[in-house]
């Protein structure tokens, strides 16, 4: 029998130009250590392009995509590749949730605040990396 | 002489690329505010028309992390050519910044191996800004 690898693949905002790229993209790597095992970063900058590897990873797992701010640009490129996503956080309504305040934080690198918004979203995206990957074991074996 | 030049880094998640992120906001931020813009590379992909106009309107320096060339495939997605492509592994060779010494997911801007990178960097900027 083959072996089951339930894994989610994760889309988060990989961008430049907002403190809520930075946030996301630490939320992503803060979300790879507290579920090494289980999940794969995807770049969207690679899939955009095509690059192979990223897009047999999309292929192959279900999404989870965490939006950064309002154009959704992970959202978007997941809709481009025919992806529907397994689950999307979007940064500001964690940030309504845990109301955080992020004065005097700054994209090129994050203080306490920016880094507690992270880590609240790496949580929120735990618990549906979770979810996703039960949905996934009882709807195959 | 171009008034503007749009930096576009391939933004993947891995060091290399976070160390060319961290140089585009030194570049960006503390030499060149309004004479250089930082490309988003999602946004573009998404349309956002500043990111669209930021490859339209100027020439672009594409920096990659790697050989697949990522920001250089996605400008020339997005209907545009980037004018440069610099690619870090070279300009680390060139510059004595080993791989390494740098550390996964964040590198602060002042670091020594980010300000060199940067002012390399920023030296091809200038290159379009007194053409």
């Amino acid at each position: 029998m083959e072996d089951m690898d339930f894994k989610v693949a994760v889309l988060n905002c990989n961008g430049i130009g907002r403190l809520s790229s930075t946030i996301v993209r630490q939320a992503g790597y803060r979300l790879r250590e507290l579920r090494p095992n289980q999940i794969v970063l995807l770049g969207a900058g690679a899939l955009a392009v095509g690059e192979e590897e990223h897009t047999e990873l999309l292929k192959k797992y279900p999404l989870l995509v965490i939006d950064g701010c309002r154009p959704h640009c992970a959202s978007a490129l997941a809709n481009e590749l025919g992806k529907k996503p397994a689950a999307v956080i979007y940064a500001p309504d964690v940030a309504a949730e845990v109301k955080i305040s992020l004065s005097g934080e700054k994209r090129r690198g994050l203080g306490k605040r920016g880094l507690e918004l992270a880590e609240a979203i790496a949580q929120k995206a735990a618990a549906e990396v979770d979810r996703i990957v039960a949905d996934e074991m009882l709807s195959t074996l | 002489m171009a008034s503007k030049v749009t930096l576009q880094p391939c933004l993947n998640q891995d060091k290399l690329s976070v160390l060319g992120r961290q140089a585009c906001y030194v570049v960006h931020e503390d030499h060149r505010p309004d004479q250089t813009n930082l490309g988003c590379g999602p946004a573009l992909n998404a349309k956002v028309q500043e990111d669209v106009d930021f490859i339209e309107l100027y020439p672009v320096i594409a920096l990659e992390s790697c050989s697949k060339d990522c920001a250089t495939k996605l400008i020339a997605k997005m209907g545009s050519k980037a004018a440069v492509t610099l690619r870090i592994p070279e300009l680390m060779a060139e510059l004595g910044i080993v791989e390494a010494d740098i550390p996964e997911g964040h590198i602060d801007c002042e670091d020594e191996k980010v300000q060199k990178l940067a002012n390399r960097i920023l030296a091809e900027v200038d290159k379009f800004l007194a053409e």
